[in-house]
C-alpha cells in the first residue's frame, strides 16, 4: 500500500473543525505550523494611531499529513468540505508521493508506521 | 586481553553485589546506601585490576597514582553514573612510559559496562587553571585516593591544589558560576518544572555539589586548610541539606533502575511510580501531588544556598572572569553587564508590620534572602495576623508593580507569607498539572506572567516593544497583576471549569483584600475573560463580526489594553517557545483592530429606556431608586459612558445634572494622584469644548485625558484630567474655586476667552519635543452609523486640544463624543462630529482636514 503526504494551507479559524473531522475518519495524528503567506488573497491595511499598518502575509495554519493511499481522498475531501467559504483566501491543499515512513521509537516500518 | 576479567571472579562480585544493592533499594528506597555501596564495588574492581597489572609486571609499582574524580570520588556513585578516574603521573616521562600499559585498567572496566573516562596528567599540570576547563580542577575538590603512589597524590592534595585556590580560587569559582547561571538559565532559573531535572536542573544534584564546592573554597580561602566536609554548613543548614540530598539522590537511584540508564528526568509516570512507593519520602505511597511537593520542598532547598553561595561568589570580581565576561558581553551585543542580587540578611524573625517592607524592596531592586533570612521568614509567616487583610492591598500593590516582582513573590510564596495573605494560593502551590504544552507548576506559571510583563521594556522583539508600549500606558497596572496571580488559581480545585473556579476565589480574594469596587470589576473581568483573546486568535481575526463580538465583551480601551497583555503574558509563560513571532503578531493585530473598532464605534450604542440587569447592578450599593431616578439622565448617553466611570463618578455626574437648571452650568475639580480632574456638567453649546480647553490651557494646565458625552436632552458631561504644570492649584487651595469659577464665567459667556488667552500666553510655549511625532488627521464617515470619525494623531504641546476645538466650532462642527488620550509625546484624540444634525459633508471635511493640518503641522 502506498502513501501520500497531504499538505494543506488553511485559515487558522478552521483548524479546530478540520482536526475534528479529520479525528471523525480516523486520522489522529498530523503536523500544525503556524505559517504566513498570500496567494490571490489581498493583505489587509490598518490605521492604528494614525500610522498605517498593512499585513501583506496574512496569518495562516499548514497541516501536514502521510496518510495510506486507501484514506486520502477521503481526507482531501474532508478538508475541503470543511474549509471551503467559497471565497479567496480559504488555501490550498498539496499531494505527494512518500517512499517510505518510519516509527522512531521500534523502527516500524512502511503504512503500519503512520 | 582482559587482566581481570578471564577469571570471571571479579566481574561476578562486581554483578552480584549490584543485584544486592538494587535489591535493597527496592525494598528499602534509599539511596544513599547505593551510591556508597556502588563506589566500593567499583573500587574494588579498580583495585584488583590495577593489583594484577603489578603482579603480571605490566606496570611497576609507584609509577602512577590512581585517584577517584567527581561523583565517584565524592563516593557517590549513582546505578548508571560515570566512573570519572585521574592517572596521576609524577612527570611527562612517566606518563610517556605508562599511560598505555594502565589503560588496562580503563578497558576492563568498559568490560564490565562501567561506563568510564580516565584522564592522565602529572602533579604539575594538576597547579594550572586551564579557563577552558575549569570542570577539571574543580573535579580535584572531590578527588579521593585509590591505589598506587600515594605520595603523588599527597603533593597534590597538600601543596598543588591549595597553591591553586590561593592564586586563581576566585577565578575557578567564577567560572565554575557562570557555568551554573548558563545552566539554570536554560531550564529558566526556576524549579517549577512540570517535569523536573534531578540533576542538572535548578535545585537538583549538580547545585548540590555547586553549592559544597563553594563552601568548600571559602572555608579554605578563610583559613588555608581544607575543612571536614561535615563542617561546611553550620546547623541548621547543614542537616537541611543533608536531608535534601539523601531524598535526590533516592530519586536518581530510583530514575536509573527505572529507564536503565543514566536519565534524570523525572517524568510524571516517573511521579506516580516514586510517590506510590514513597521515594525518599516519610510515608510510604502518597499522592503524587503531595510527592511532588516533597521533591520542590527539598529541591529548593539546594537551590536556595546555592544561589546564595553563587551570588556572594559572582559579586567578587577577579580579572581573569571579568575579562572573560566583557568579551562574551561584547560577542552577544549586551549592553550592560550582567546583575548578581545582593543578599539579603536577616538576624532574626521580622515582625509583621516590617515583613512586607522587606518584600517591597525585594520587588524594587535586585536582592536575594539569604538561606538564614529565608527561614527566620518561614517561622514568622505563620504569625501574621490575617486581621489586617483590609489594608493589605495598598502594601501588596507595590510589590505587583516593582520591577522585581516576580522574585518578591517567589520569596513570598516560599516563605509562606504569600499563602498567609492569600490563602487560596495554596490550592496551586508546586502543583503539577499535567499538559502537554506547559512546562511549569501552576503557582510558577502564574507568577512567571507577572515576570513576562516587567521584562517587555527590554524586548528586543518589534512586537515585545509594542506590548510594553501598552502596558505604560495602564493607569492602574497594579489591578492587572493581580489578575495574572490569580487567574489560574482554579486549577487547583477538583474538577471543573477552573475560570468558574479562579472566578469564585477570586471574588472572595478581592473582597478581603479591599479593593475597590471598580478594581473588583475589573480584576474578575480578566479572570473570566483570560483565554477570550487566544479563542479568538484561533478565529478570523480579519472578520468584523470577529472584532465586534470581541469589542462588546472587553467594552472599554483599558480593559482591553489589559486583556491583551494578560494574554501575552499567559501565553508566554506557557513554555519558552509558546509565544511564538506568529502568535504575538496576530495578538497584536487582534488588539489594534478591536482598539480601532471600540474607539471608532461609540455612538452605535446608547443607553435608551430602563437600564438593563447590569447597568442596574452598578448601582447596587446606592439607594434602590437611585438608578431609576437617573434613567432621564443617563438617556442618550453612549454605553462606553457606563463603563468607563465608575458608578460614584456617575451618581456625582448626576448630582450636578440636578442641580444644572438653576446654574446653567455646574462644574467639581477633583485631586487624584498625579493628575486633576475637572468635570463640567452643562447645557451642549457651540465652541464648549474649546471654550475649557483653551481655559484649562491659558490657566497653565496640560490636559492629558479628556471624555465629552452628551446625552439626548442635550447635556454635554465633559471630564477634562490634567497636570497642573506650574503647581498654581497643589499649592493654593484657593485657585480651585478660582479655575472653577473662571471657566463657569466663560461659559456663561460672562468673560472673554481671547482676552484671557491673550493675557496668558506666555502658558502656551512649549518646550523643545523629545520625540518628533508627525501630523496625521483621519476622517472618515464609515464607521460611526451618526457621525463623521476625526481621528488626530500629533505632537502633544500645550494649547493643542484648544486649537482643535477650535478649528471645529469655527467650521460649525459640533462635538458628540470626545475622547481624548495623550501617549508619552502624542496626542491621541478622536472626535465625532456632526454639522446641523448630520454627518460632515465632503466639503467641510477637506477644508477641516486642511484647517488642522496647516494649523497642527505649522509648529
Amino acid at each position: 500500500m502506498g502513501m501520500t503526504k497531504i499538505e494543506a494551507v488553511i485559515q487558522p479559524s478552521k483548524l479546530e473543525p478540520v482536526k475534528e473531522a479529520l479525528l471523525e475518519i480516523g486520522v489522529e495524528g498530523m503536523t500544525i505550523i503556524e505559517v504566513r503567506g498570500h496567494g490571490r488573497q489581498k493583505g489587509h491595511t490598518e490605521i492604528y494611531r494614525g500610522r498605517e499598518y498593512t499585513v501583506d502575509l496574512l496569518p495562516k495554519i499548514k497541516l501536514e499529513l502521510v496518510l495510506s493511499d486507501a484514506l486520502v481522498d477521503r481526507a482531501v475531501q474532508t478538508i475541503i468540505s470543511v474549509t471551503r467559504t467559497g471565497r479567496i483566501g480559504d488555501g490550498k491543499i498539496f499531494l505527494s508521493r512518500i517512499d517510505e515512513a518510519i516509527r522512531i521509537r521500534n523502527e516500524e516500518r512502511g503504512v503500519s508506521a503512520l | 586481553m582482559s587482566v581481570v576479567l578471564s577469571s570471571g571472579e571479579v566481574r561476578e562480585r562486581y554483578e552480584s553485589g549490584l543485584a544486592a544493592l538494587r535489591r535493597e533499594f527496592e525494598y528499602s528506597g534509599n539511596g544513599v546506601a547505593v551510591v556508597s555501596g556502588r563506589t566500593a564495588l567499583v573500587d574494588d574492581v579498580v583495585l584488583t585490576c590495577y593489583t594484577q597489572l603489578l603482579t603480571k609486571e605490566i606496570a611497576p609499582p609507584n609509577c602512577v597514582s590512581i585517584v577517584a574524580l567527581g561523583g565517584y570520588g565524592r563516593g557517590s556513585l549513582l546505578p548508571h553514573s560515570d566512573v570519572d578516574l585521574l592517572f596521576l603521573f609524577p612527570d611527562a616521562k612517566h606518563e610517556a612510559a605508562y599511560k598505555d600499559s594502565l589503560s588496562q585498567v580503563y578497558l576492563d572496566l568498559w568490560d564490565l559496562k562501567i561506563r568510564a573516562s580516565a584522564t592522565a596528567r602529572t602533579v604539575d599540570e594538576c597547579g594550572k587553571l586551564d579557563p577552558e576547563n575549569p570542570e577539571f580542577t574543580v573535579s580535584l575538590l572531590d578527588s579521593r585516593f585509590l591505589i598506587g603512589d600515594r605520595e603523588l597524590f599527597d603533593e597534590v592534595r597538600n601543596r598543588v591544589l591549595p597553591n591553586l585556590i590561593r592564586k586563581s580560587g576566585t577565578a575557578l569559582m567564577n567560572l565554575v558560576c557562570e557555568s551554573a547561571r548558563t545552566r539554570h538559565a536554560k531550564y529558566a532559573n526556576t524549579i517549577y518544572h512540570l517535569e523536573p531535572q534531578v540533576k542538572e536542573g535548578p535545585g537538583g544534584l549538580r547545585d548540590y555539589n555547586l553549592a559544597n564546592w563553594l563552601a568548600l573554597a571559602k572555608s579554605f580561602r578563610a583559613s588555608g586548610l581544607w575543612p571536614a566536609p561535615e563542617s561546611l554548613f553550620e546547623f541548621p543548614l547543614r542537616a537541611e541539606l543533608n536531608s535534601a540530598f539523601d531524598f535526590l539522590v533516592s530519586v536518581r537511584c530510583f530514575l536509573h533502575y527505572r529507564n536503565g540508564r543514566d536519565d534524570n528526568q523525572l517524568s510524571w509516570e516517573a511521579q506516580d511510580a516514586a510517590a506510590e512507593t514513597g521515594i525518599g519520602a516519610p510515608s510510604l505511597s502518597i499522592l503524587p501531588a503531595q510527592w511532588m511537593r516533597e521533591y520542590f520542598r527539598n529541591a529548593r532547598t539546594i537551590h536556595g544556598a546555592c544561589l546564595q553561595l553563587a551570588n556572594e561568589q559572582m559579586r567578587t570580581p577577579s580579572s581573569l572572569l571579568e575579562k572573560l565576561r566583557g568579551i562574551q558581553h561584547r560577542a552577544a551585543g549586551a549592553k550592560t553587564d550582567p546583575a548578581f542580587p545582593a543578599i539579603l540578611q536577616l538576624q532574626n524573625a521580622p515582625s509583621s508590620n516590617t515583613t512586607l517592607a522587606i518584600f517591597q524592596r525585594m520587588a524594587s531592586e535586585p536582592l536575594q534572602l539569604s538561606v538564614d533570612a529565608q527561614r527566620h521568614l518561614r517561622a514568622s509567616a505563620s504569625q501574621f495576623p490575617c486581621a489586617s487583610h483590609e489594608c493589605l492591598w495598598p502594601q501588596l500593590s507595590p510589590i505587583l508593580v516593582g520591577r522585581h516582582a516576580g522574585s518578591a513573590l517567589r520569596a513570598m510564596r516560599d516563605s509562606g507569607y504569600l499563602h498567609a495573605i492569600i490563602p487560596e494560593f495554596k490550592l496551586i502551590d508546586a502543583l503539577v498539572i499535567r499538559d502537554y504544552f506547559h512546562r511549569y507548576t501552576v503557582d510558577e506559571h502564574s507568577i512567571l506572567t507577572i515576570d513576562i510583563l516587567h521584562t517587555l521594556r527590554n524586548s528586543e522583539s518589534e512586537w515585545g516593544q509594542r506590548f510594553a508600549e501598552i502596558l505604560d500606558e495602564l493607569d492602574k497596572p497594579e489591578v492587572l497583576y493581580l489578575a495574572l496571580l490569580l487567574h489560574d488559581v482554579g486549577k487547583g480545585m477538583e474538577g471543573g471549569d477552573h475560570v468558574v473556579g479562579s472566578l469564585s476565589i477570586g471574588k472572595e480574594v478581592l473582597l478581603r483584600l479591599n479593593l475597590d469596587l471598580q478594581e473588583q470589576v475589573t480584576v474578575l473581568f480578566l479572570i473570566r475573560s483570560h483565554l477570550e483573546m487566544s479563542a479568538c486568535m484561533r478565529r478570523d481575526i480579519f472578520d468584523s463580526n470577529v472584532i465586534a463580538a470581541l469589542a462588546a465583551k472587553v467594552e472599554t480601551p483599558e480593559q482591553l489594553k489589559m486583556l491583551t497583555l494578560l494574554t501575552y503574558a499567559d501565553i508566554s509563560s506557557v513554555n519558552p517557545e509558546a509565544m511564538t513571532e506568529w502568535k504575538a503578531e496576530t495578538l497584536w493585530h487582534l488588539y489594534a483592530l478591536t482598539a480601532n473598532f471600540l474607539n471608532r464605534h461609540v455612538d452605535d450604542s446608547i443607553v435608551h429606556g430602563a437600564l438593563d440587569s447590569e447597568a442596574r447592578g452598578k448601582f447596587n450599593s446606592f439607594p434602590a431608586d437611585l438608578a431609576r431616578k437617573m434613567e432621564p439622565f443617563l438617556e442618550g448617553l453612549p454605553h462606553r459612558y457606563l463603563k468607563i466611570y465608575s458608578p460614584e463618578q456617575i451618581v456625582q455626574h448626576f448630582e450636578l445634572f440636578s442641580k444644572l437648571q438653576e446654574s446653567g452650568v455646574e462644574l467639581s475639580l477633583l485631586p487624584h494622584r498625579d493628575l486633576y480632574e475637572l468635570t463640567i456638567v452643562s447645557g451642549d453649546k457651540p465652541g464648549l469644548f474649546a471654550t475649557i480647553a483653551g481655559a484649562l490651557s491659558a490657566s497653565g494646565m496640560e490636559i492629558v485625558k479628556a471624555n465629552a458625552f452628551s446625552n439626548s436632552r442635550a447635556t454635554a458631561v465633559d471630564c477634562f484630567y490634567f497636570k497642573d504644570r506650574f503647581r498654581t492649584l497643589d499649592l493654593n487651595a484657593s485657585e480651585h474655586e478660582r479655575l472653577k469659577e473662571k471657566i463657569a464665567q466663560l461659559l456663561r459667556g460672562e468673560r472673554s476667552l481671547d482676552e484671557l488667552i491673550r493675557s496668558r500666553s506666555g502658558f502656551l510655549r512649549s518646550a523643545r519635543p523629545k520625540v518628533q511625532i508627525e501630523t496625521r488627521v483621519l476622517l472618515e464617515n464609515e464607521s460611526s452609523t451618526h457621525s463623521t470619525l476625526l481621528e488626530v494623531v500629533a505632537q502633544d504641546r500645550p494649547g493643542l486640544l484648544y486649537q482643535i476645538a477650535q478649528s471645529l466650532a469655527q467650521l460649525s462642527c459640533n462635538i458628540e463624543i470626545a475622547l481624548i488620550d495623550t501617549e508619552g509625546e502624542m496626542a491621541l484624540d478622536v472626535f465625532y462630529l456632526r454639522a446641523a444634525g448630520h454627518k460632515l459633508s465632503g466639503d467641510i471635511q477637506d477644508r477641516l482636514r486642511d484647517e488642522l493640518l496647516k494649523k497642527l503641522g505649522a509648529e
